[in-house]
């Protein structure tokens, strides 16, 4: 396994299979279900959440 | 799809620590454990020796000075590089450099190549007053390079840490053979560490590089330093297709 | 109003972010004013004065470490304390350890740039701490990622939001880094020399893994912490799309530490590594870009903000740089538009970019937001904010167009060739012809400085009034308390 790491050509399609396999997962699941995306979205209102202030302004947002 | 919760990480710290620790750590492993890994990231060329112990303080002081500011050691394989400064660097000449000073860039010209090129006299000229020789130059005046005596008390020190993180500079006898083999008697002699402040007087004896014999300033340590940079391979002796499969 | 604010003052604890708030502008003026300093230098030399201990090889790390890890870093403690107790809805944990983070900091700030003038240096560009500030730093660097954690772990919000995973990469990438680039062997216990473990190409590899991703993690991911909490908030508007931030967030993290070698394109490393590097830096432009549409969408619907608005303007003035400069910073990249960038001033031009464009213009944003906060007041004058935006921004201008001339004239002029196939110009011919744009971006570094005395000078009053108010009325905020 380290030898194989080790080979330089070995190193640049590893990096690229990592890399890429990675990300498409990332993207599949960000993006892959309305649910979960609906869901992800709320928590872009926490910054709002913090003062006794500004916790009346949340609901608009 | 897989059974994956990305709410397992936002929610929670050390998991995202570790996700987190992965996705960065990947890049540094993949590129750099192989260079120390591989054999072939360095040339194995003839010529490339340590640093005397004058010229190891004249290193030092390069550093200190920040001259890696303005100036790289490091010609690339460009027809016009090779033209203004000569061959280009190979891996193995930096290979006792701790730490390398290839430097990022040019306000002044490449010094990877500039050993041999100007004579003692014009170097200490040059570093008390660079305008007095190159008009146009912006460097800094450094007159007390001239004026400072060279403090080589520690010199046996610095040699002993260098030794440490493997430059071959010798303490036994056993030591000192391995030099006399690689390097012949007269550089082993210089390696040697126990004789470190006796083979730094001498050099300075035997170079007078800063033109005064009286005493050892820093200007006799830089100027060797400089005036070695670049000189340990004879390129006469290499032919181009060797160095070509490390490019 | 007064109840409200007294309340998130026994909410949040404020005193280690003002602390860290105001040492962030100081080391902003001294920073900059040292950076116009040896900018100068480079244009009248005479400036050097023969003096050791201020001539540009000393002064140099001086600037970039008092702008960097004193301003830079400064700016990113005070938010990210903020931030994190904010968005976690409590306070920070272990606030001794906080202070202490403060107090070292500002240590190692301090004696590395009396350490450098004296001449003690590694010798490494951005690392030029020896061993025994490097030490402290360490200490500094894992009390902050506990106190960072610790809040993050005591929060009342069962999701961590964005701007806390890019301040967690940062804190957890720069300790990765600082300690792998300074593994070092001093000379004795009571030298500050030392030598560094690795040597030649494994040393440069090491180094400029560490210098991009300095740039990568320091002066980026956690300056985009920043963005994702304090453009939603001066916008009154959530962050665009969160689902966005996911993807950048991880595409960052994982592919800006691929792509250090693209420093060293055409030197004595292996062709593969540097090849890599390439490729990832032009990958790099997607989740970059990806970040900069997301802060300035933020601002979709409500564009009147950018006239009405000077600290937004600052922000969005600053996404737009940081869209430059990671476009700009690809192209560089590829290996032959590098053979003629390296070495020149483009490098510097192309950082400055970043780092007055993006870095100081978003925490400029982002202090603007804060402080007034932090003393319960009214920032004192929107109009001054208004004439530092303005003397920012030519400043940069001036600046980044006086390196890319310069710069490109540089590469050109050292691979001419006359008609014969020599060498056109000799090297001090192209150093005699950069002396004008030397002198205009001097002149833009004290535009932009003169904007950052602007700023202290604004912060300034504000703290005063703040206080002052406070002092007026202990009885009331005693009362509200109670």
């Amino acid at each position: 396994m380290l030898e194989w790491l080790a080979d330089a050509g070995n190193a640049k399609s590893l990096g690229l299979v990592i890399f890429f396999v990675t990300f498409c997962l990332i993207v599949l699941w960000v993006y892959g279900s309305k649910k979960r995306g609906a869901r992800l979205e709320e928590h872009k209102h926490i910054p709002f959440l913090d003062d006794a202030d500004d916790v009346k302004e949340d609901k608009h947002g | 799809m897989f059974k994956f919760k990305h709410e397992a990480l936002e929610t929670n710290t050390g998991l995202l620590l570790v996700a987190t620790m992965m996705a960065i750590s990947v890049g540094g492993l993949v590129e750099i454990a192989p260079l120390f890994l591989i054999e072939d990231t360095m040339e194995k060329v003839e010529g490339v020796r340590p640093y005397t112990p004058l010229e190891q303080m004249g290193r030092d002081i390069y550093i200190r000075e920040g001259c890696y500011t303005c100036h790289s050691q490091m010609v690339r394989p460009f027809r016009d590089e090779q033209l203004r400064y000569g061959h280009y660097s190979l891996a193995a000449e930096s290979k006792y450099d701790h730490p390398f000073q290839w430097g990022s860039k040019r306000t002044g010209p490449d010094l990877a190549r500039l050993g041999g090129k100007y004579s003692n006299e014009w170097h200490v000229q040059h570093l008390i007053a660079p305008r007095s020789v190159v008009p146009e130059s912006v460097m800094p005046n450094y007159p007390w390079l001239m004026e400072n005596r060279l403090n080589y008390a520690d010199i046996g020190q610095r040699m002993r840490a260098l030794r440490a993180v493997g430059v071959p500079y010798s303490i036994n006898q056993e030591e000192y053979e391995r030099n006399v083999k690689d390097f012949g008697p007269e550089m082993a002699a210089q390696f040697h560490i126990p004789n470190a402040r006796e083979s730094l007087v001498a050099q300075v004896r035997a170079g007078n590089y800063d033109g005064d014999p009286s005493y050892v300033s820093e200007m006799d340590a830089l100027v060797a330093y400089l005036q070695v940079l670049g000189t340990m391979v004879d390129f006469s002796q290499i032919k181009p297709e060797e160095l070509v499969k490390f490019r | 109003m007064a109840t409200g604010q007294s309340q998130v003052a026994v909410q949040y604890d404020y005193d280690i972010i003002k602390k860290f708030a105001v040492m962030s502008l100081v080391w902003a003026v001294v920073g900059m004013a040292v950076g116009v300093y040896i900018a100068s230098q480079l244009a009248w030399p005479v400036l050097n004065f023969d003096i050791p201990y201020i001539t540009f090889g000393r002064f140099r790390p001086v600037h970039t470490s008092a702008v960097i890890f004193g301003f830079g870093g400064s700016a990113l403690f005070a938010t990210s304390y903020y931030v994190v107790q904010r968005t976690c809805q409590t306070r920070l944990w272990a606030p001794g350890l906080a202070t202490f983070t403060f107090w070292g900091w500002q240590a190692v700030i301090v004696l590395a740039a009396l350490s450098y003038m004296m001449g003690f240096s590694q010798g490494r560009e951005y690392a030029e701490m020896e061993w025994p500030i490097d030490l402290l730093i360490l200490f500094v660097w894992v009390a902050y990622l506990a106190v960072f954690l610790g809040t993050l772990m005591n929060r009342k919000q069962p999701h961590i939001y964005v701007a806390n995973w890019f301040y967690l990469a940062f804190i957890l990438a720069t300790a990765l880094l600082h300690v792998f680039n300074n593994l070092a062997m001093p000379v004795g216990l009571f030298s500050m020399k030392s030598y560094s473990l690795f040597s030649g190409a494994q040393d440069a590899m090491t180094q400029w893994w560490y210098g991009h991703n300095a740039v990568g993690f320091f002066l980026t991911a956690a300056f985009l912490g920043m963005m994702y909490y304090f453009v939603p908030k001066q916008a009154g508007r959530p962050i665009y799309s969160y689902r966005l931030s996911i993807v950048h967030f991880w595409a960052l993290s994982f592919m800006y530490m691929w792509v250090g070698t693209h420093h060293l394109h055409w030197t004595a490393i292996p062709d593969w590594t540097s090849t890599l590097g390439a490729t990832f830096s032009i990958m790099l432009l997607l989740p970059s870009w990806g970040g900069m549409i997301n802060g300035i969408m933020t601002l979709s619907g409500a564009w009147d903000k950018l006239r009405t608005d000077p600290i937004m303007r600052f922000m969005i003035v600053a996404l737009s740089f940081y869209g430059m400069s990671t476009f700009e910073g690809p192209l560089m990249s590829l290996k032959d538009v590098n053979a003629l960038s390296h070495y020149t001033d483009w490098t510097v031009g192309h950082v400055h970019s970043g780092a007055l464009g993006w870095v100081a213009m978003i925490s400029f944003g982002a202090l603007y937001h804060m402080i007034p906060r932090l003393w319960n007041t009214q920032l004192y004058s929107e109009r001054l904010v208004n004439v530092h935006f303005w003397l920012a921004t030519i400043g940069v201008l001036l600046y980044i167009t006086a390196m890319w001339i310069s710069g490109i004239s540089q590469g050109l002029m050292w691979r001419a060739f006359d008609e014969y196939g020599n060498l056109q110009y000799s090297f001090v011919e192209s150093v005699a012809a950069m002396h004008p744009f030397y002198v205009m971006r001097a002149i833009g570094g004290a535009f932009f400085l003169s904007g950052m005395l602007v700023m202290a000078y604004n912060c300034y009053m504000t703290i005063r009034q703040g206080v002052r108010s406070a002092r007026l009325a202990p009885a009331q905020t005693r009362a509200a308390v109670a």
